[in-house]
């Protein structure tokens, strides 16, 4: 009669109350909706039960091209203590981005997992809180960045598809930093913008007031005040001919 | 080169267009403390974080400033007020100290394009404004100079990523002269020698979400959002920052933060140096308050400075 009673409860979806549940696929878990054992009802997340993940063929050559890179040249420090993830400040905002996880995967070379987070590995907002107060000096912060480089090297199609954007963005930053030696933030705005196809916003009731009052105190025709440095064009061919030199994936 | 009671100073790019206030206030200020500013010739763009993925070059990037400060001004240490030039050039400077490969590659870059004779030796120092006028100044000369106390001003004072963290980089928490990472100081300090009164709001050392401002707004906004309502229910009056990347999210973008926030989020948002200004007797167009979107003007006449 008791069973009964308690079997009207809610039971939780599966899985729901593991921490970080995305990392599991969901055959890899294993819960009973119902269950009673001796008397108890254990249903739901009473029973949850996790098959060992552990892959012991992993591919280490992987883990060698990163460490080649001045981003990732930490990667064997980390001991995966997750004081990156919770100190995180995006992590909160969007779940799936897990920076532990995301250094693990690339420990060790999981292609299969790492290829479902090409849509949040972009979010880090480079605010160094995971670098502070990471144990090992792993410096997580610029882990992301080797990330990306990962992620752009062995998905192309999944960053074409679904990070056009970001990527066209940093893009003009490039052009611009390498091309001018110097950056012109109204011109970088304007061209970002276009790029997203959001340039009826620079005119709209909201973003036009600041537009108008910057274009009327003459602070967005920047290029004339800012000037360009002396003899950077030199600079920049030093820049691209060491570009072309080096063998690690910070080339392109 | 430089006289007496002259600095080199890095402007960077975004001082020298949209955040004017910023560079001219800087400018002011400083002199009134008895140092001069003096822009760094032909400097280049830090990088702006975009660039560390390019390895060698963005250290480069950085580097080549430090450079044109020993060689054009004589000067070993470079100041500047941008937290994000600041993160970079310190970055590099930690990096090639500890790898001996990475220094190669930047003097092979240097070497490339001609500009040094021998190699680049990376024994100078980037300080970040606030932190230079509190160690070479001092508060008690913020003190002397205040002939207008800003009396009854009640400020957030928001320091952001890049000014203390990482340690690694900046040396806060290692170096007894340099602020603390986690509970920073040094503005709060300033501040109130000015007059001004603080106010604790919990996100001091808070993200703005700076870097991915442009790409992804929806976290930059809810970051900003929540910072500029704690900052506003603690009391505050204007939040004041020490970064035309911060200022960037939270001034510039305030009126879409509002649009989707509300009101609560409404907070206007001022530069130290030019709060600082103020109080030395500068007027308010001196200190080019009105160059800031969202409005301070306002509530600073209002208060009657
Ligand atoms: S805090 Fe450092 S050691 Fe710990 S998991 Fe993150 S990167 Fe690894
Ligand atoms: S730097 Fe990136 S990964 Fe590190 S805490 Fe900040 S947002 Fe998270």
């Amino acid at each position: 009669m008791a069973l009964k009673e308690q079997e009207k409860r809610p039971v939780a979806a599966k899985g729901e109350h593991i921490i970080a549940r995305h990392l599991i696929e969901d055959d890899y878990i294993k819960e009973e909706k119902n269950l009673v054992i001796d008397g108890v009802d254990v249903s739901g997340r009473w029973n949850t039960f996790i098959f060992s993940r552990v892959n012991p063929k992993f591919d280490r050559s992987f883990f060698s091209e990163i460490k080649k890179t001045v981003v990732g040249s930490r990667i064997n420090r980390c001991w995966q203590c997750g004081m990156c993830t919770a100190s995180c400040t995006v992590t909160p905002l969007h779940r799936r981005f897990n920076p532990r996880a995301f250094i693990y995967m690339m420990q060790l070379g999981n292609m299969k997992e790492l290829k479902k987070y090409v849509d949040v590995a972009w979010r880090c907002v480079g605010c160094y809180k995971c670098s502070q107060r990471c144990p090992k000096q792993v410096n997580p912060a610029e882990m992301m960045e080797a990330l990306a480089l990962v992620m752009k090297k062995y998905f192309p199609e999944e960053v074409e598809s679904k990070l056009k954007v970001d990527e066209d963005v940093k893009k003009i930053y490039e052009d611009m930093i390498l091309g001018n030696g110097r950056l012109d933030l109204a011109k970088l705005h304007i061209s970002s913008m276009r790029k997203m196809g959001r340039t009826k916003e620079l005119v709209d009731r909201i973003e036009g007031g600041a537009v108008l009052k910057m274009v009327k105190d003459g602070r967005a025709f920047s290029l004339l005040q800012l000037g360009k440095p002396h003899g950077w064009k030199k600079s920049r061919q030093a820049i691209e001919g060491y570009l072309k030199k080096v063998d690690t994936i910070e080339k392109n | 080169m430089l006289k007496e009671n002259q600095a080199a100073y890095y402007p960077g790019c975004a001082l020298l267009t949209i955040d004017r206030a910023y560079n001219s206030s800087a400018k002011l200020v400083s002199k009134k403390m008895g140092v001069e500013l003096v822009e760094l010739p032909d400097y280049n763009c830090c990088g702006i974080g975009e660039m560390k993925s390019k390895g060698a070059v963005s250290m480069y990037l950085s580097l080549r400033n430090m450079m044109l400060a020993k060689s054009k001004l004589g000067s070993k240490d470079l100041v500047m007020a941008c937290s994000v030039c600041y993160h970079e050039i310190s970055r590099s400077i930690a990096r090639v100290k500890e790898n001996k490969n990475e220094l190669e590659a930047v003097n092979s870059i240097f070497n490339e394009a001609g500009e040094t004779k021998d190699e680049f030796v990376p024994d100078g120092k980037v300080r970040h404004l606030l932190e230079f006028l509190y160690n070479e100044k001092g508060t008690e000369e913020a003190k002397k100079n205040t002939v207008k106390p800003l009396k009854g001003l009640k400020v957030a004072p928001y320091y952001g990523c890049l000014y203390s963290r990482p340690s690694m980089y900046t040396f806060t928490d290692k170096d007894p002269k340099m602020d603390n990472s986690e509970r920073p100081r040094f503005m709060h300090d300033f501040l109130e020698v000015i007059g001004a009164e603080t106010v604790s709001y919990g996100n001091e050392v808070q993200c703005c979400g700076g870097r991915n401002v442009v790409q992804d707004e929806e976290t930059s906004f809810a970051l900003c959002s929540q910072t500029l309502s704690k900052a506003k229910k603690a009391g505050a009056d204007v939040i004041v920052t020490i970064c035309p990347k911060c200022a960037g999210a939270l001034d510039v973008n305030q009126p879409k933060i509002v649009e989707k926030f509300g009101k609560d989020s409404a907070l206007p948002v001022v530069y130290l140096t030019q709060l600082m200004a103020l109080a030395f007797g500068f007027s308010d167009k001196e200190a080019e308050i009105k160059d800031m979107i969202s409005g301070p003007i306002k509530v600073l006449r209002e208060k009657g400075f």
